[in-house]
C-alpha cells in the first residue's frame, strides 16, 4: 500500500471509529446495508406494522409506518439492518 | 388454411431458435425447540432469448409462531412473473408479484391506527422502464400498484394500498457516477380514512478510482436524501446526508482484507448524527486447485445509531474429499431486543460445525447442526439444525 493510500485509510477510519464508540446517538430512520442484505425476507415476517418488503432483492423500510420495535434488527441473519 | 399457417410454420423455428430455458430450486428447513419447523421452497424458472426474458419464481414459507423471537406468519405461497423485454436502447420490464396465505392463521399486523389487522395477501402488479439515451447517460423510471389484503378481526376490509413511483438520471463518466432521482409514495385506506404521503428526492455521487495500487480497490458514495413527509408520530422526516467507503486489499492472492466505513447524518435545520458504522472482513482461501476451493472468512462488524448492534463471526469451509466439505460457523452478536425480559440488548452466541456437497455448479447440499446460547433474564441455551439444497441443472438451447 503506498503512503498515500495508508493516509487516506486512517483518515477515513479513525473519525468513524471514534464516533462508533461513542455509543447511541439519534435517528430517524433505521438504515439497510444493501450490500449485506440477501433480500431473505425474514425482516419483512417479524415487523408487525407491515413496514418492509423485499423490492428488487433488498428489503426497503417504509420510514412512515416503522414504529422502530428493533424486531427486524434482531431477527436479521445478516446484521444488515441497524 | 394452410396459406395461413404454412408462413407460421416457416417461421416458428426462427423464432425458437436460440431459446434458452434456466431452473433452479431453493430448500432450507431448520428449526429448534422453540421453533421447531420454519421452512423455506424457491422454484424459479427462465425462459428467454437475447430479446426478452420470462421469468417464473415460486416460494413457499413456513413459520411457525412459537419462537422466543416472536413471528406473525404461517404458511404463504409467493409468485413472481418478471417479462424483461430489450428493445434497442430501452428496456421494459413488467411484473406481477402476488401472495396467497395457505396457513389456517393469516399473518397479524397493526396498520397505524387501525389497531389489529390480518394479513391474508397481496397482489402487486409493477413496470420498469430504462434507456440508455448516449453512451454515459441512463434514464430509468419504475412504479408499482399494492394492494394488500388486510382485515379487521371483525371482517372489515382495510382496502390497504400502496402506490409507489420513481425516477431519476444516472450519467457516468471518469470512474464516477452522479445519479439523480425521485420517488414518491402513498399509502392509502379508504376503511380508517388514513393516507399517507412521502417523498425523496437524491443526488448520488459514486466513484471507482481507476489508478490505485495493484490489489487495492475502493469505492466510495456520498448521497444526499431530500425528504417530504412525515413518520408514524406525525414528525417531519428528516433530510439526510450518507456517505459510505469501501477498501479492499489483496495482500497475497489468497488473502483479502474488505473494510466498509459509513457515516448518515440528518439534518432537520440542525445538523445531527444519526449513525456510523464500520465493517471489516478478512478473506482468505486455499487448496484453490482441489473441486472445491477452501475458505475461511473471519469478520466483524459495528454500528452506532439510536440503536448499537456488534457482530463477530467466523465461517470456515474446508475441502476434504472431491465435493464433500466440512462447515464451521461460529457468530457472536450484541442487538437490541423486544423480548420480554431480556433487557434492552440481546447478546447471544451461536456455534456449530456442518457438512457441504457440491457437485459442480449443480448442486449443494449442506447442514449444520448448531447451538445457540442468548442471555436473557438467564442463560437459555438450545439445538439448532440447518439444511439447504440449492438445484440447478444447467441451462438448455434449443
Amino acid at each position: 500500500m503506498t503512503p498515500y493510500a495508508k493516509i487516506f485509510v486512517i483518515l477515513a477510519a479513525v473519525p468513524v471509529l471514534l464516533l462508533a464508540c461513542k455509543g447511541p446517538v439519534e435517528s430517524t430512520q433505521l438504515i439497510v446495508d444493501t450490500d449485506a442484505c440477501t433480500g431473505c425476507g425474514e425482516c419483512v415476517e417479524v415487523c408487525p406494522y407491515g413496514a418492509i418488503e423485499v423490492i428488487d432483492g433488498d428489503a426497503v423500510i417504509d420510514p412512515s409506518l416503522c414504529h422502530f420495535c428493533y424486531r427486524c434488527v434482531e431477527q436479521c441473519p445478516e446484521g444488515a439492518i441497524y | 388454411m394452410i396459406r395461413k399457417t404454412l408462413p407460421l410454420l416457416l417461421l416458428l423455428p426462427a423464432l425458437v431458435f436460440a431459446v434458452t430455458l434456466d431452473g433452479w430450486m431453493d430448500v432450507q428447513t431448520g428449526g429448534d425447540s422453540l421453533s421447531p419447523e420454519p421452512g423455506r421452497l424457491e422454484l424459479g424458472g427462465m425462459l428467454g432469448t437475447e430479446n426478452w426474458v420470462l421469468i417464473l419464481e415460486e416460494q413457499y414459507s413456513y413459520e411457525d409462531t412459537s419462537g422466543i423471537v416472536p413471528k406473525f406468519l404461517n404458511t404463504y405461497s409467493q409468485t413472481d412473473i418478471d417479462l424483461i423485454v430489450n428493445a434497442g436502447p430501452v428496456t421494459i420490464n413488467p411484473d406481477l408479484c402476488w401472495t396467497v396465505d395457505l396457513g389456517d392463521k393469516p399473518e397479524m399486523v397493526l396498520p397505524v391506527q387501525a389497531g389489529v389487522a390480518y394479513r391474508e395477501g397481496f397482489i402487486r402488479p409493477g413496470l420498469s422502464l430504462a434507456a440508455d439515451i448516449s453512451e454515459d447517460f441512463l434514464l430509468f423510471a419504475s412504479g408499482f400498484y399494492w394492494n394488500r389484503d388486510l382485515k379487521q378481526e371483525d371482517g372489515y376490509d382495510l382496502a390497504w394500498t400502496e402506490f409507489r413511483v420513481n425516477g431519476g438520471i444516472s450519467c457516468e463518466t471518469q470512474g464516477f457516477t452522479l445519479t439523480m432521482s425521485g420517488l414518491h409514495h402513498k399509502t392509502k385506506s379508504d376503511f380508517i380514512d388514513y393516507e399517507s404521503t412521502w417523498g425523496r428526492f437524491d443526488i448520488a455521487l459514486s466513484t471507482e478510482p481507476q489508478s490505485l495500487p495493484a490489489n487495492f480497490y475502493v469505492t466510495g458514495d456520498v448521497t444526499y436524501s431530500f425528504y417530504d413527509g412525515t413518520n408514524f408520530l406525525g414528525n417531519d422526516l428528516s433530510d439526510r446526508f450518507t456517505s459510505r467507503i469501501r477498501l479492499v486489499r489483496m495482500i497475497i492472492p489468497s488473502l483479502a482484507v474488505n473494510t466498509t466505513f459509513e457515516s448518515v447524518f440528518d439534518y432537520d435545520g440542525v445538523i445531527r448524527l444519526a449513525c456510523t458504522s464500520a465493517e471489516s472482513r478478512i478473506l482468505y482461501r486455499f487448496m484453490r486447485s482441489r473441486e472445491v476451493p477452501s475458505v475461511i472468512t473471519l469478520s466483524g462488524k459495528l454500528s452506532t445509531s439510536s440503536i448499537r448492534t456488534e457482530r463477530a463471526a467466523l465461517f470456515s469451509r474446508i475441502n476434504f474429499y472431491r465435493g464433500l466439505s466440512l462447515l464451521l460457523n461460529a457468530e457472536a452478536r450484541s442487538t437490541p431486543t423486544s423480548i420480554a425480559g431480556a433487557g434492552d440488548t440481546r447478546k447471544r452466541i451461536m456455534f456449530g460445525p456442518g457438512l457441504e456437497y457440491q457437485l459442480g455448479s449443480t448442486l449443494r447440499v449442506w447442514g449444520i447442526i448448531e447451538q445457540e446460547r442468548t442471555d436473557l433474564e438467564e442463560v437459555e441455551v438450545w439445538w439448532r439444525v440447518r439444511t439447504g439444497l440449492e438445484f440447478y441443472p444447467g441451462s438448455l438451447s434449443f
